[in-house]
């Protein structure tokens, strides 16, 4: 016979009265605090293109020019403001865009590259540098006093198993929380067991853990804590948002098909519920052949999702305090190669930015004719850091410690571009 | 075999009686005693094989009334080959944390296995380093290729990183300004680097993995590509930036050791430069090569170093009980650098076989006890097979699934090969639990997807259940009428102990209050598995 019978607002009671709730909060009233937590705290959604996509084929057409590779410009709903063929939704928020099309810089390797774009530093074995995912989230955190809410801050849908960036010398507990895809739940959330027993099972646990509290006490609180952190988190209401057959079929229709609109839609689902930052990651970005093709199907699964998550987050009054991004490593090859791709080149790229802050509407910098060189308003990748840290309301000069002693500013001198806000 | 009979002989006489006067005399601690047998064995096969003991290792050693049975545990455990792919591993990490290219991940498998080998075959710590600073050929079946790999070949990163892992001496500071608090100047640096800059990696595009070459390059500096951000990369003498200007060509710098002042004419070929700045560091009388090596090994089976910094140590630094660190270098040297017998001195020290107090409670005192580790994320996998009774062997291998094969195009097959090889149980584990094993222990915490996976796993929860006939538990219950035996082995097998008497009255009554038997002991192994003192070595 089972001793005794345990309901998940039981467990809450006891975790709770085992004196970890304080300030963490609990499941039951995670919504109502991330709705609060919205009102002052800042988010940020990244969408990453992995492999580097082209400027020319997304948001930075060339319509006079041979290296144009007869991609088609179309209007958007901001006169004089064009886009690619490919992006016809994207066209019609163009009015809350802002698309920066004088991106350089010198990296043009894959994983230099993506870890520049993800941390505003190039690799270097002495230090970790933390992405950006885990500055948001470790500097929305502090301006909240700690941790916040039952979900991992920092989510990442989609790397694939990459690791090229994470949380580095911020520590562990900012390291990105990893979704194979955002169609299946994240991994060992599931307790392999009914909840009363799993409880049962963290009792003994703790239990059983006490003569060697009595040797390390302030590490066997921490393994008990990361625990009941853990235990919270699985078994809270948060993460119903994990479960996207709760959202209404004219959302998700809303949003199309595939990975990526499932990510992107995950992404506001966990925003929503209080997690600072998601980076959802669109693969196979890197054309060096049959661009132009390769492009448009690659560009008709993003370009509902990225238009209609950037519509849902206004709607929902979410916007103006919710940041997104639409970046990759680098842009390519303003001449098209032999076999109709296009090659990685840093010196030129763009970038696209929503909400936070950002007016949309508008377009900073320029290149030349043929898209080779930026010859108007230069932006260097830490300047495009400074101006996230500009729009999530962050210090770029709060500086952390490498292991060498050495302190890093979470931006290494990059100046935001004002022109944005 | 003659290394097996090296005896530190000034150093065992400084260990069983001065040292530990000298610990607790520059400390003003009082040491904490020596651990119990029990923890002992735990701590030295953990630390040496990197598991914890059977229970019939258990038995035997508590039963064994020798007074030198401590020793000859030592002796014995060192014996097994997986004291070699222990610290293969630890040295890999070492080594791939600190990589600043993903597509270096996959000399994983590649060094381990070169490094396992070579101390297995107790080659000298100084010809392991040499090997690796003059390496070259097919990355993936040369693993001593590794630091150069780690850093795609990038001069400054291999020069900062072989000062660091093989010397201790973080001169890479230099690189940009004179450094802040140690005497390195940043021409220092930069001659330092220009061992190292023909050292290039060739690439065979469409081979994957398998298309890395690291090959010496003295000739002919237009056939390599010179990157955009890296003008000078291709030339064939390293050139120091200047701050200025950097459109600059920079200042030509000669190859010169920081240490010793020991220089090559420019114009010597790669192989010379190497070879020549591999001997000049593994000199028996650069005390810095020791002295890495010692600090490294010390700090992390004593659980604090000499020095604050595993790898950052240097003239300038102070070192705590530098007396011990001293004798214990001479000694390594004296040994020619025989990385076995520097264990078994280490090991034999009343600073080692002391109880353990927690580094977070304790201020440090001069190696007064031992510091409790979190285990790191080989040393825990092993030991939790070790607990369920599976052989890793017998672990299923999830390689891709289907839908990833057909997504396999062959501009990816590298990536793909690298995965390949990280979709094994050991190394997705490692994604999980491992850190970079020469940061402060300190600050190693624990995860949320950690607790996750060893909480609500699938494969752990199959591995203890009660029901199945062919898990550890389903057998024990089947030979053991009395849950007390039962109990009893589930501590051994886990925590290498017997349980408390109030441990063992917690896990009788919740075996009792169970719904039965086998569910009852399923909680208690599974308790045990994800307890925080199955996770630290103490």
């Amino acid at each position: 016979m089972r001793s005794h019978f345990c309901t998940r607002r039981h467990l809450l009671r006891m975790l709770s009265a085992a004196g970890v709730s304080g300030a963490l909060g609990w499941g039951n009233t995670v919504s109502l605090h991330a709705a609060d937590l919205r009102k002052r705290g800042k988010a940020c959604i990244l969408l990453w293109m992995q492999g580097g996509p082209s400027q020319f084929e997304t948001f930075s057409p060339l319509k006079e020019h041979a290296n144009g590779g007869g991609t088609q410009a179309i209007a958007t709903n901001v006169a004089g403001m064009q886009f690619a063929e490919y992006w016809p939704q994207a066209a019609r928020v163009a009015d809350r865009l802002a698309v920066i099309r004088s991106m350089t810089s010198k990296e043009g390797s894959h994983p230099r590259a993506s870890y520049f774009m993800h941390t505003g530093y190039l690799p270097n074995p002495s230090a970790r540098h933390p992405t950006l995912g885990s500055i948001v989230a470790s500097q929305c955190a502090s301006h909240l006093g700690g941790m916040t809410g039952d979900l991992p801050p920092v989510v990442r849908i989609g790397s694939r198993g990459r690791n090229d960036s994470g949380a580095g010398i911020l520590g562990m507990q900012w390291d990105p929380f990893e979704l194979r895809d955002a169609e299946h739940n994240p991994a060992n959330t599931q307790p392999m067991v009914e909840t009363d027993r799993h409880l049962r099972r963290l009792d003994l646990m703790e239990r059983l853990d006490r003569g060697f509290a009595k040797e390390l006490p302030q590490e066997v609180a921490d393994h008990t804590a990361l625990y009941k952190r853990a235990t919270r988190m699985i078994l809270s209401d948060g993460m119903r948002a994990f479960d996207l057959q709760d959202e209404p079929q004219s959302v998700r229709a809303e949003y199309g098909e595939g990975g990526f609109a499932s990510g992107c839609l995950l992404a506001r689902r966990l925003i929503e519920s209080g997690v600072s930052f998601v980076e959802v990651v669109s693969n196979g970005w890197d054309t060096h052949q049959d661009n132009a093709a390769q492009v448009e199907k690659l560009a008709g699964g993003v370009d509902r999702p990225f238009a209609t998550l950037v519509r849902d987050l206004e709607r929902r009054g979410m916007l103006d305090d919710t940041l997104v991004i639409w970046i990759g490593e680098f842009g390519r090859t303003p001449q098209v190669n032999p076999r109709g791709g296009r090659d990685h080149f840093p010196r030129s790229f763009n970038a696209v930015l929503a909400g936070g802050g950002v007016k949309g509407g508008q377009v900073i910098g320029r290149t030349d004719t043929a898209g080779i060189e930026v010859t108007d308003r230069p932006v260097m990748v830490p300047d495009l850091f400074a101006t996230f840290c500009k729009s999530l309301a962050i210090d770029p000069t709060v500086e952390n410690m490498a292991p060498s002693g050495r302190p890093i500013k979470l931006v290494d001198s990059g100046k935001a571009v004002d022109e944005l806000f | 075999m003659a290394h097996l009979q090296w005896i530190p002989c000034r150093f065992v006489a400084l260990l069983g009686i001065a040292l530990a006067f000298h610990a607790g005399l520059a400390s003003g601690a009082a040491p904490v005693g020596i651990c119990d047998d029990a923890t002992f064995l735990r701590r030295i096969s953990q630390d040496l094989v990197g598991r914890q003991p059977s229970p019939l290792e258990i038995d035997a050693f508590l039963a064994d009334a020798s007074p030198t049975k401590r020793a000859a545990a030592i002796h014995r455990l060192l014996a097994d080959p997986e004291w070699a792919s222990t610290w293969a591993r630890y040295f890999r990490d070492v080594i791939l944390y600190r990589r600043t290219d993903d597509r270096a991940a996959f000399m994983a498998k590649p060094l381990e296995t070169f490094l396992a080998d070579r101390l297995h075959a107790d080659q000298p710590w100084s010809h392991i380093a040499c090997q690796m600073i003059t390496a070259t050929g097919a990355a993936s079946e040369h693993g001593e290729t590794a630091i150069i790999m780690a850093q795609m070949g990038e001069t400054s990163d291999i020069a900062a990183e072989v000062s660091r892992i093989f010397m201790g001496i973080q001169i890479q500071c230099a690189q940009c300004h004179d450094h802040f608090t140690d005497r390195w100047k940043r021409q220092q640096f930069h001659q330092f680097a220009a061992f190292f800059p023909r050292v290039e990696i060739d690439r065979s595009p469409g081979q994957g993995a398998d298309g890395y070459t690291v090959v010496s390059r003295d000739h002919d500096p237009r056939r390599s590509k010179k990157k955009p951000d890296n003008p000078r990369r291709g030339d064939l003498e390293h050139t120091m930036p200047d701050l200025n200007d950097p459109s600059q060509p920079g200042t030509v710098m000669q190859p010169l050791f920081f240490l010793t002042g020991q220089s090559l004419p420019l114009g010597t070929s790669d192989m010379d430069r190497r070879q020549a700045i591999a001997k000049w560091i593994t000199a028996r009388d650069n005390p810095w090569f020791a002295r890495a090596m010692i600090n490294r090994l010390w700090a992390e089976l004593v659980g604090d170093g000499f020095y604050r910094g595993v790898d950052d140590m240097g003239p300038d630094r102070t070192a705590q009980s530098p007396e011990i660190l001293d004798e214990l270098s001479q000694a390594f040297a004296d040994s020619g650098h025989d990385v076995r017998a520097t264990f078994r001195a280490i090991m034999a020290s009343n600073e080692y076989q002391h109880a353990s107090r927690s580094r977070v409670s304790h201020e440090r005192e001069g190696f007064a006890a031992n510091c409790p580790q979190r285990l790191r994320s080989d040393q825990l996998f092993t030991q939790i097979l070790a607990a369920v009774g599976v052989d890793e062997s017998q672990v299923g291998n999830s390689g891709p699934g289907k839908s990833e094969k057909k997504q396999q195009s062959k501009k990816s097959r590298d990536t793909h090969a690298g995965r390949r090889q990280l979709n094994v149980p050991r190394a997705m584990f490692t994604q999980v639990f491992g850190y970079d094993p020469s940061l402060p222990r300190e600050e190693i915490v624990g995860s949320i997807p950690q607790a996750l996976l060893l909480m609500n796993s699938q494969p752990l929860s199959i591995a203890i259940d009660g029901d199945r006939r062919f898990t550890a538990l389903g057998q024990l219950l089947a030979a053991n009428k009395s849950n007390r035996d039962v109990a009893e082995q589930l501590y051994l097998r886990t925590l290498a102990r017997s349980p408390t008497a109030d441990e063992m009255k917690t896990c009788l009554d919740h075996v009792r209050l169970s719904i039965s038997r086998e569910e009852g002991f399923e909680d208690v192994f599974w308790a045990l598995l994800n307890s925080a003192e199955f996770v630290y070595r103490k």
